[in-house]
C-alpha cells in the first residue's frame, strides 16, 4: 500500500519537474494549412504602439482565418535577456523583434533565425528598400524592417527662445555655447540617462562617427577590436564635452524613458531643453506629458560636425527596428512579416510610435515637424551606421556602454573605453 | 544583509526528540527483533515518501544547476546551442585578474564587515531595551521588524525615489536649512556604497533585533535573579550574564549576515539598475556576475563567475562552522557528546 503511495508520489513530483522544465513541443514547424498560432515578442508595452500591435494581429488574423497570433510585450531593457533565453530553451516566439548588427548575428549563426530571402514579397522589397540590408548576413536576409530610427538632438524650442538661442547649433562649440546661454538662464542644458547606460554610450557612438570613417567602423564589425587612433580620438572629444558640465543632474541614476523622471520625462515637462535619442523619441516623450499629448515645441537638429575627423558630414548614427522569424516559425510568419510592412500598416505604425515608418511609401503621413526635420536629413545622409552596441554584438556592446558611462562618470578616460572594448573578447 | 531565509536554528537538540513523526512506530525499544525487521519496509517508504519529493527538487533545483554551471564554466559560450568551444581555465584567469571583479569582491568584503559593525551593536541595544517591560512594546517590536518583511524591490524603488539628487531626502535638507548637506547620494561614487549601507542597515537591523529578543528571551530570569539577589546591577547582568548567554544567537546571526553579503544582489541591482553599479561603486559579485555573464551574452564565462562565488561562499562558511560555530553546533552536527 505504502510502497504505491511512494511510487505514485514519486512520479508526480516528476511530472512536475518534467512540466517545469519547459519540455512542451514547439508547435508544427513549418506546417501548413492547418491551424496555426505564432507567438510575437515586441517591445511596446503601453498606449498607443500596443494598440497597434494588437490591431494589426487582428488584422491579419481576419485575413487568414487559420492563424491565431499570441502577442508578448516584452519590456524593452528585459527584451535581449529573455529572448536568448527562450531561443536557447528550445521554444521560442515564433516572431521576434531584431535590430540586426552583431547581436541578430550571433542569433543566425547558432542557427535560431529563419532564412527570408524568398519570402520577401517584391511589394515588401520596393517598399523598404535599402533599410532591408540592416538584417542581411552573407548574402541572406534575416528580418523585415518596420522602422528607420537616426538619431540626433530633439529640444524644446520654448526653451531655446527663452536662452536667447535663435538658431540650432551645427558644430560642438555652438552646441557648447547653447550650453552655456541655457545654464544662465537657469535651465539643464542636457538630458541623458545614462542609467540605463546606452542613452550615454550614444553620445560615444557618435562622436565616433564623425571621428572613424565609415570603413573603420565597418572593420570593427569583423574584428570586434578598437585598434584605430580614431577610438581614441572619439573617446577625448567626449571627454573634453563632457568637461563643460552639459548633463542633467544625477543623470547616472536617470533612466531613459520611465516616468516623469526619465530624461525623456525631463525634456517632456521641460526640466531641460536636448536629449539625444533616436527616431522614437517623438513618441516616448508624448507618452510623458503632462496630458500625454505631443510635445508641442519638440524639434529636432543633426547631431553637430566636428572639426578634424574622417567621419562624412551629415552621415548618421541610427537603428532599424525590424522583425525575425525563429527557425522553427510556420511559413506564415514570413506572411505576417510582409503583411507588416503593407502601405496602410506603416502608415498607422509611424502615427501610432510617432516615428519613420520603414516603407517610403507610408512616409507620407510624418507630419510632426522634428520628424519630419530627421527624415529629411535621412534621406540626404551619406551612410547610416546602425548602433555601435548592436554592430558589435552583446558582449563587446555591454562593455563598451559600461566603458562611456564610467567616463561619464569621471572614472574613466578615452583609453579605458578602448580597453574595455578590447577586454571583452576575453569575457565570453 | 539579504539573509538566507532558511531559519537555521541550531540549538543543540538531543538525539532522543528529534526524531520525524513516523519514527515512533520503530521507537518503542522492548518490542523485540521480530517486529523491527517486520516494520523495515513500511519505515523505508515512509521514509522516501517524505524525503523523496525534497530530495528530487534539491537534486534538480541545487546540485545539477552547481554542476553544469561547473560544466559550462570550462566553455566559451554565448548561450546559444550545446557549448563547444572548449577553453579549460581562460574563464577563471580572467575573473581573478579582472580589476573589476576585484572591486566588485572589495565591496562584498565591505559590506560583509560593515554589516557586523554596525548591526550588531545596535541590534543589541534595541533588543536589550526591548526586553524590558516598556509601554507599547509590541508596537515597537512591529514597527522595527517593517523593513525586513517588505520586499526587495519594494525597499530598493522607494529608497532610489527618495534619494535622486532631486529627490525627498535632498528636498527635506533643504526645508530645515541643511541644504549644504545635500549631496548626490546615489551617483557619488564616494559616498554611495555608504548610502547603500545605511539602506542594507535599515532593512535588516529588524530580523537582527527578532533574533537577539528571542535569545534573550531563552535566558532563564532564575540566573538573573540570583545575580540581583548577589548584588549585580543591571549593567553588570547584562555584561556578565546576558551577553555570554546570547552567544550562540549571536554567532548564528553573524553567519547569516556573512552569508547574506557575500550573496547581495536585489538591493543593488533594483537601485542602481543593470549598468551603473561598478560606476557608482556598488556592484557585488552577483551583479558582475549577472552583468557579465547574462547581459552581455556571455554564458560560459557568467557560469565560471557563478562557481568563483559559490567556492567563496563555500569556503566562509566552512570556516566559520569550523572555528566560530562548533561549540554551537557541538552534537547536532558533529554527533559528539555534548
Amino acid at each position: 500500500m505504502r510502497f504505491t503511495k511512494v511510487v505514485a508520489g514519486s512520479a508526480a513530483v516528476l511530472l512536475g519537474l518534467l512540466a517545469l522544465s519547459g519540455c512542451s513541443s514547439s508547435g508544427s514547424p513549418s506546417a501548413s494549412g492547418g491551424d496555426v498560432t505564432l507567438t510575437f515578442w515586441h517591445n511596446s508595452t503601453t498606449g498607443a504602439g500596443k494598440q497597434y500591435w494588437e490591431d494589426t494581429a487582428a488584422a491579419f488574423e481576419k485575413l487568414h482565418p487559420n492563424v491565431k497570433i499570441e502577442i508578448q510585450a516584452v519590456q524593452n531593457e528585459e527584451m535581449d535577456g529573455k529572448l536568448q533565453t527562450a531561443l536557447n530553451s528550445g521554444d521560442a516566439p515564433d516572431i521576434f523583434m531584431a535590430r540586426g548588427g552583431g547581436k541578430l548575428a550571433d542569433v543566425v549563426k547558432a542557427g535560431q533565425a529563419m532564412d527570408i530571402t524568398s519570402g520577401i514579397s517584391d511589394a515588401s522589397k520596393s517598399a523598404v528598400g535599402n533599410s532591408l540590408s540592416a538584417f542581411a548576413i552573407d548574402g541572406k536576409n534575416y528580418g523585415m524592417p518596420v522602422a528607420v530610427l537616426p538619431s540626433g538632438i530633439f529640444y524644446s524650442s520654448d526653451l531655446f527662445t527663452k536662452a536667447g538661442i535663435t538658431t540650432p547649433p551645427t558644430t560642438i562649440d555652438g552646441l557648447e555655447k547653447a550650453d552655456a546661454q541655457l545654464t544662465a538662464a537657469g535651465i539643464d542644458p542636457i538630458a541623458v540617462g545614462a542609467k540605463d547606460a546606452w542613452p550615454a554610450a550614444h553620445w560615444y557612438y557618435n562622436f565616433a562617427l564623425r571621428a572613424c570613417s565609415q570603413d573603420v567602423l565597418n572593420a570593427a564589425a569583423e574584428s570586434r577590436k578598437f585598434d584605430d587612433p580614431c577610438w581614441l580620438t572619439a573617446g577625448k572629444n567626449l571627454q573634453a564635452f563632457i568637461n563643460t558640465n552639459p548633463f542633467n543632474d544625477g543623470f547616472l541614476t536617470t533612466a531613459a524613458q520611465q516616468g516623469a523622471g526619465s530624461s525623456a520625462g525631463l525634456l517632456a515637462n521641460h526640466q531641460a531643453s536636448m536629449e539625444l535619442m533616436g527616431a522614437w523619441d517623438p513618441g516616448v516623450i508624448a507618452s510623458l506629458t503632462p496630458d500625454t499629448k505631443p510635445l508641442s515645441d519638440l524639434k529636432w537638429f543633426p547631431f553637430p560636425d566636428v572639426p578634424g575627423g574622417a567621419g562624412e558630414s551629415g552621415a548618421m548614427m541610427g537603428g532599424v527596428d525590424g522583425f525575425s522569424c525563429w527557425v522553427n516559425a510556420p511559413k506564415e510568419c514570413v506572411d505576417f512579416l510582409n503583411f507588416m510592412v503593407e502601405k496602410s500598416n506603416q502608415e498607422a505604425y509611424a502615427t501610432a510610435f510617432q516615428t519613420l515608418p520603414a516603407s517610403q511609401d507610408a512616409q507620407s503621413v510624418v507630419t510632426d515637424p522634428a520628424l519630419k526635420d530627421v527624415l529629411a536629413a535621412y534621406n540626404k545622409a551619406p551612410y547610416v551606421s546602425v548602433w555601435l552596441d548592436t554592430l558589435y554584438g552583446q558582449s563587446v556592446g555591454n562593455a563598451l556602454n559600461v566603458a562611456v558611462v564610467d567616463m561619464f562618470a569621471g572614472k574613466g578616460d578615452a583609453q579605458g573605453i578602448v580597453d574595455a572594448v578590447n577586454a571583452a573578447a576575453a569575457k565570453s | 544583509m539579504a539573509f538566507l531565509r532558511e531559519d537555521t536554528q541550531t540549538t543543540a537538540i538531543a538525539p532522543g526528540n528529534s526524531g520525524p513523526a513516523g519514527v515512533s512506530a520503530t521507537a518503542p525499544a522492548p518490542a523485540g527483533p521480530r517486529r523491527r525487521t517486520r516494520s523495515k519496509w513500511p519505515a523505508r517508504g515512509e521514509l522516501a515518501l517524505l524525503l523523496g519529493p525534497a530530495l528530487i527538487v534539491f537534486i534538480a533545483f541545487v546540485l545539477l544547476p552547481v554542476a553544469l554551471a561547473a560544466y559550462y564554466g570550462f566553455f566559451s559560450w554565448s548561450g546559444y546551442g550545446p557549448a563547444t568551444d572548449f577553453i579549460g581555465l581562460r574563464n577563471y584567469v580572467t575573473i581573478l585578474t579582472d580589476p573589476d571583479f576585484h572591486q566588485a569582491l572589495s565591496h562584498n568584503a565591505f559590506i560583509v564587515v560593515m554589516s557586523l559593525v554596525v548591526q550588531g551593536p545596535i541590534a543589541i541595544g534595541v533588543a536589550l531595551l526591548l526586553n524590558r517591560k516598556l509601554r507599547f512594546q509590541s508596537l515597537i517590536r512591529v514597527l522595527i521588524f517593517v523593513p525586513y518583511v517588505i520586499s526587495e524591490v519594494v525597499v530598493g524603488l522607494g529608497w532610489s525615489l527618495m534619494l535622486q539628487s532631486n529627490g525627498a531626502v535632498n528636498d527635506l535638507l533643504d526645508k530645515v536649512g541643511l541644504g549644504a548637506l545635500a549631496t548626490d547620494w546615489l551617483s557619488n561614487p564616494s559616498i554611495a556604497i555608504w548610502t547603500l549601507l545605511v539602506i542594507i542597515t535599515w532593512k535588516y537591523v529588524g530580523f537582527a533585533v527578532i533574533l537577539f529578543l528571542a535569545g534573550l528571551q531563552g535566558i532563564p530570569e532564575e540566573i538573573t535573579e540570583a545575580a540581583t539577589i548577589d548584588g549585580a546591577s543591571y549593567w553588570q547582568i547584562q555584561r556578565h550574564i546576558v551577553l555570554p548567554l546570547m552567544g550562540p544567537t549571536v554567532r548564528i546571526w553573524a553567519f547569516l549576515s556573512i552569508i547574506g553579503s557575500l550573496q547581495l544582489f536585489d538591493l543593488v541591482w533594483i537601485i542602481w539598475g543593470q549598468y551603473v553599479a561598478s560606476t557608482a561603486g556598488t556592484s557585488t559579485m552577483a551583479t558582475y556576475m549577472v552583468a557579465n555573464g547574462r547581459n552581455a551574452g556571455s554564458y560560459g564565462y557568467g557560469s565560471a563567475v557563478a562557481v568563483v562565488i559559490f567556492l567563496i561562499s563555500l569556503i566562509v562558511a566552512l570556516v566559520y562552522q569550523r572555528f566560530v560555530l562548533r561549540r554551537d553546533t557541538a552534537g547536532a552536527i558533529t554527533g559528539g557528546n555534548i
